[in-house]
């Protein structure tokens, strides 16, 4: 819990099957106190009003409890005090190529990643450079007067339009782990477009060079000025293997009048990874915010992403797919809140529970009994794949005004033994046709991913599969 | 060569609806099977496919030689050569018909094989121009949506592109007018040829106006009563299907 | 939230009711965190202004209005709690139709076995230890194997006085193979405000059939609770409807066990809400064993400041394969004030089932609307007949059709009186 300033020391340690060379000169050690803000402002020469913010989230962030009494109980494992909190690029631990399992060098293998992302994705190296694909971007989101930098250049260099929206969107104190974020977070982006300007190239946080982007703290704040478009995207569907064991970002979109922004995520962390984000929205009059995510790996994920419709005809979506192996919680939904007249939301959440799995949806509808006008559309639909997966929907759902309508439907279903006779009798082999019902069965939702996700994505749903038809 | 049906006898729950059936269907020759509902003429096609929901108690088939009930996968016996075009064609919402197809083709090849998209492709439009299913039906997820008619000529499509070496057509003609009739005849008729039989099922003659068999059966209470000529089809259109029970009674 | 008053014409049937009392003082009240209480207004829970149920003033009076069915085979009528008419029951042999304390005397295996035995697990687990210690005015009825009882079976449940309680309860055994249609009426005399805190349960043996129907009609200022549980066993088949057409604030916990392969639960619920009522349903259709099913269709209709909650749960464990679960709920808004909240849940551990639920909540229709004022009517007349007709649709569910007749009469009398 002291920040540490000795010499560079070559030390072996074994964790797991990790080694790795350590230097210590921007690490805050182990756990979490005032000093370690500090130490993380001084590092970071961030302003004061960061320093303080920083500082108030830390106090909300221990005063509260971990939220089980409605959460997954696997957060008690979470050891706080044994979590380095800010660990600069210098200081990314290393893996031997040699060390990486034979699991994630076939997945590789499968999907078609080039030879040097692998390295990149295994943790052998800590970090990807790739300059010309990045620079690309840079090109052409500069000639449009786009800004697209890591979120400590954008509170530096913009503090007028980040001081703006920081924290409003999601605050401090929204949960635990929205309060943690806010007290160390580093990385993530922060991008502004222009009035009226139209990014026609999908953003990626993917190709930045600056490894902090995959830090476990990011915080990303993307505002979309008025008639604006844009489309980001984060992640990737090879597996990241990751030595840390606690994500927890914070992501806040605005999308001022007119405006739209697409936010794509796919997520495919190791199984050792609790991934805990906070993701909201807010549409202002006619604005339209569109969260497309997809879960695939970590321990337990929890993600909830919002949009709060602020303004007349706004319109919020969310569209979910997840897949939750042995050993995996994935804990998504939705909440959706409106709050002006006409406005429509969407919520369509498709899970594949396989193994032991368990896939689990929350959803949070509410409809002001002041407004006129406002729907919603809810659906979601679980399959389960072997005897032990298991699934759960939760949603609440609150409409007053009767001038507004939703309407919700769930439904959970197994694979139908005929559908699959139907394909053996094409000659299809059982764990192939198998393969096709699942991807059939979350095709439309893959649709509405960029193609070379949609791509990656059914390559990997096929891989995961295989290990589970018996 | 031949698709040979020997006492064959299968139940679907505690009933028995196969009571030994014999049948043989030379390589080259189209055999109709017409009988009432109830008969077991569904069963027949399904038992063979390897059906989960029914159990067989006896009997043999052997495709060329092949003992098919050995092959315990329904896939392995499609793989074989057999192909059902079934009475009432599932549905598999977003999968393809191209995707589907395709990997239905893929399946029948070596590991190291990769289908050639062009020429997949250029033999799928072919055949759909044939069978009048508009290009467009290829994105159209399999029988999702689709009219009677619809899903039966999507059969047809399949079993054009997979090239059995039997193929059994469980109902065709049901639920078709006859344009569609005439267009689904028309598909099967230029898949004859001395290499492949087919069976029949039907429980109307029209359809055998235009898919001509060499040979007619008609089953009752689950087995094969009596077989002759395609003009067997006619005097039971005629006639009915008293004088064949009272035949049996006697 | 004590309740300064001792037991009224109970005695000591019915298991130590001094330790049920104990156990409802020493369990904690309801809090705004506890995940079955969500959404619930618990400030309506204050029991401390409730005393004790006075004998009724006018037991003829009460008698001879209770009228329902015109043909019936047996019916009871409880005035605050206590006995006041058996009628002339004509059942078949073996039939017991008797009062709980009757039972608890004359039938004590059975009424050992059978009374409270499932746990109330929806939320209320202090309120249904008071009802343990307060319990009176209960029925038991227990069908013997391959038993037939063809007219249904009344029960009225009156109450009178000014911040009177009372503690109904039924009980229903039947063995295999039987079948019997039970009506629960629960009244208010005088219209006074008063406290109801009542249970049914009801069980049901292999091949057994069940339709019981409960017509909630206390004061619109009364505080109700009630808990149902239902188990239900092997191709058995249970179908019971609720009507709440009364109450200030209910709330309604209704759980069915389907405990053997084949058993099937139907529960449906008819509930129109205006002024300032509210109505909270907890709701639980936990599927224990194999290929059984079960059906759940709750309908509200909101107007003034009326609100409502719904949580519903599908539980399928482990070993309940082949299960097939619906739940709907049916919110009608016919206000800006009215205030419906809708919690459908699925937690569901075994892959090979087919289970699904909804919940819609929306206005009438306004081309239905439009359709009916351009033939005349008038929007309010209108609306009360689409409110109507979203209701019946629920009645078709009952197959006797005189009983679905007379279910039909009491809510046109009661859409009309909104």
């Amino acid at each position: 819990m002291s920040t540490e300033t000795k010499p560079d020391l070559d030390i072996d340690r074994s964790r797991g099957d990790f080694r790795y060379d350590v230097s210590y000169e921007f690490d805050a050690g182990l756990g979490l106190n005032e000093r370690t803000i500090d130490y993380i402002c001084d590092v970071k020469d961030d302003p004061d009003w960061i320093r303080k913010f920083r500082k108030d989230a830390l106090r909300k962030f221990e005063a509260m409890p971990l939220p089980t009494h409605w959460a997954s109980p696997d957060l008690k494992s979470i050891v706080f005090d044994n979590i380095r909190y800010y660990l600069s690029q210098g200081t990314q631990p290393k893996r031997s190529w040699d060390d990486v399992p034979d699991e994630v060098k076939k997945t590789f293998e499968r999907l078609g990643i080039p030879e040097q992302e692998r390295k990149y994705l295994a943790g052998v190296e800590a970090q990807f450079d790739s300059e010309s694909a990045y620079s690309n971007i840079k090109a052409a989101v500069g000639d449009q007067g786009v800004i697209f930098v890591g979120s400590t250049e954008g509170l530096h260099k913009h503090p007028e339009i980040f001081r703006r929206w920081f924290g409003k969107v999601i605050p401090t104190g929204d949960n635990k782990f929205s309060a943690l974020n806010s007290a160390v977070f580093s990385g993530g982006s922060f991008i502004y477009v222009p009035p009226g300007v139209k990014v026609k190239h999908p953003l990626q946080a993917y190709f930045r060079i600056n490894a902090e982007n995959f830090g476990q703290f990011e915080r990303t704040l993307i505002i979309a000025d008025e008639g604006s478009e844009l489309t980001y995207m984060e992640g990737c569907t090879a597996p990241k293997f990751e030595t840390a064991t606690l994500h927890s970002a914070v992501v806040e979109l605005v999308a001022m009048k007119g405006a739209k922004i697409q936010y794509i995520t796919v997520q495919n962390w190791s199984g050792n990874v609790f991934n805990l984000v906070t993701k909201r929205g807010l549409a202002h009059e006619e604005a339209e915010i569109k969260w497309i995510d997809c879960n695939i790996g970590s321990r337990l994920t929890m993600k909830y992403p919002g949009v709060i419709m602020k303004g007349r005809k706004a319109r919020g979506e969310v569209i979910s797919i997840a897949l939750a192996g042995d050993g995996q919680h994935q804990d998504t939904g939705a909440k959706m809140v409106h709050a002006a007249d006409e406005t429509t939301s969407n919520i369509v959440s498709k899970s594949i529970s396989l193994g032991k799995g368990r896939s689990t949806y929350r959803g949070l509808v509410q409809i002001g009994s002041h407004l006129k006008g406002c729907k919603n559309n809810t659906e979601c639909d679980a399959l389960l794949i072997n005897e032990g997966s298991r699934t759960d929907t939760y949603p609440a759902i609150s409409v007053r005004g009767k001038e507004n309508s939703c309407q919700h439907e769930a439904s959970v279903s197994k694979i139908s033994a005929e559908q699959i006779f139907y394909m053996q009798q094409r000659g299809i082999p059982k764990a192939a046709a198998m393969s096709l019902a699942v991807n059939g069965f979350v095709n439309d939702l893959v649709q509405q991913f960029p193609m070379e996700y949609s791509v990656e994505l059914k390559r990997l749903i096929d891989l995961e599969m295989e290990g589970s038809v018996g | 060569m031949s698709l040979k049906i020997e006492n064959l006898h299968a139940n679907i729950g505690d009933r028995e609806i196969l009571r030994g059936l014999n049948l043989e269907i030379p390589q080259g020759e189209v055999h109709a099977i017409m009988g009432k509902n109830g008969s077991g003429k569904s069963t027949l096609a399904k038992v063979m496919a390897g059906h989960p929901d029914y159990e067989v108690t006896g009997g043999s088939v052997t495709l060329d030689g092949q003992p098919l009930f050995e092959m315990a996968e329904p896939d392995d016996r499609a793989r074989a050569g057999l192909f059902v075009a079934f009475q009432y064609p599932m549905e598999v919402p977003g999968v393809t018909i191209a995707n589907f197809i395709r990997a239905a083709r893929q399946a029948r090849l070596s590991e190291s094989e990769d289908l050639d998209a062009v020429e997949y492709y250029g033999e799928l439009y072919a055949k759909m121009d044939e069978l009048k299913i508009p290009r467009n039906f290829t994105s159209r997820a399999v029988n999702e949506g689709f009219s009677g008619g619809e899903k039966k000529r999507c059969e047809i499509l399949q079993l054009a592109m997979l090239e059995p070496k039997y193929a059994v057509l469980d109902e065709t003609d049901s639920g078709l007018d006859i344009d569609a009739l005439k267009i689904v005849s028309d598909g099967v008729n230029a898949l004859r040829s001395p290499a492949r039989g087919f069976l029949v099922i039907t429980h109307y003659q029209r359809l055998l106006n235009y898919i001509v068999p060499d040979v007619v059966h008609v089953m009752v209470d689950g087995r094969i009563v009596i077989s002759g000529e395609k003009d067997l089809a006619l005097k039971l259109e005629a006639e009915g299907y008293d004088w064949v029970e009272k035949g049996l009674l006697a | 939230m004590k309740i300064s008053h001792d037991v009224a014409g109970g005695g000591t049937w019915g298991g130590d009711r001094a330790a049920a009392l104990g156990e409802y003082e020493a369990a904690p009240a309801p809090a705004r965190k506890d995940e079955a209480w969500r959404f619930a207004n618990l400030s309506a829970l204050d029991l401390s202004e409730f005393v004790p149920a006075g004998a009724v003033s006018d037991e003829g009076r009460a008698i001879a209005a209770s009228q329902g069915l015109a043909e019936v085979s047996a019916k009871m009528v409880f005035g605050n709690g206590r006995l006041l008419d058996v009628g002339k029951p004509m059942l078949p042999g073996g039939v017991i139709f008797t009062t709980l304390e009757a039972a608890a005397l004359e039938h004590a295996a059975l009424f050992e076995e059978f009374f409270m035995a499932q746990p109330a697990g929806l939320g209320s687990h202090k309120y249904a230890a008071l009802h343990k210690a307060r319990v009176s005015g209960g029925t038991f009825l227990y069908v013997p194997a391959d038993t037939e009882v063809e007219l249904p079976v009344e029960i009225f449940h009156w109450v009178e006085g000014d911040r009177a309680s009372v503690y109904p309860h039924t009980l229903i055994v039947c063995g295999g193979n039987s079948r019997v249609t039970v009506v629960d009426r629960f009244q208010s005399i005088d219209g006074h405000r008063a406290f109801a805190c009542g249970v049914s349960d009801l069980h049901l043996g292999a091949g057994a059939k069940l339709t019981y129907i409960a017509v909630q009609d206390w004061s619109h200022s009364s505080l109700a609770l009630h808990l149902s549980s239902t188990t239900v066993g092997r191709r058995a088949l249970s179908t019971a409807l609720t009507a709440n057409f009364g109450g200030g604030f209910v709330r309604s916990e209704s759980m069915s066990r389907l405990v053997d392969e084949g058993a099937r639960s139907e529960m449906y619920s008819i509930n129109p809400m205006e002024g300032t009522r509210e109505i909270d349903q907890r709701t639980l259709q936990d599927h224990v064993a194999p290929h059984a099913t079960s059906d759940l269709l709750y309908l509200n209709a909101l107007d003034g400041k009326a609100r409502s909650i719904f949580a519903g749960l599908i539980k399928v464990q482990p070993g309940a394969k082949g299960t097939d679960a619906y739940q709907k709920v049916k919110n009608l808004i016919l206000s800006d004030d009215a205030d419906p909240h809708s919690m459908p849940g699925l937690e569901i551990l075994n892959d090979e089932v087919r289970c699904s639920h909804g919940a819609t909540t929306g206005p009438v229709s306004l081309e239905e609307l439009f359709y009916m004022q351009a033939r005349g009517i008038r929007r309010d007349a209108g609306q009360r007949l689409l409110v109507h007709g979203f209701f019946s649709s629920l009645l078709e569910k009952i197959g006797d059709p005189k009983l679905r007749a007379h279910l039909g009469e009491l809510l046109a009398k009661r859409l009309a009186i909104s």
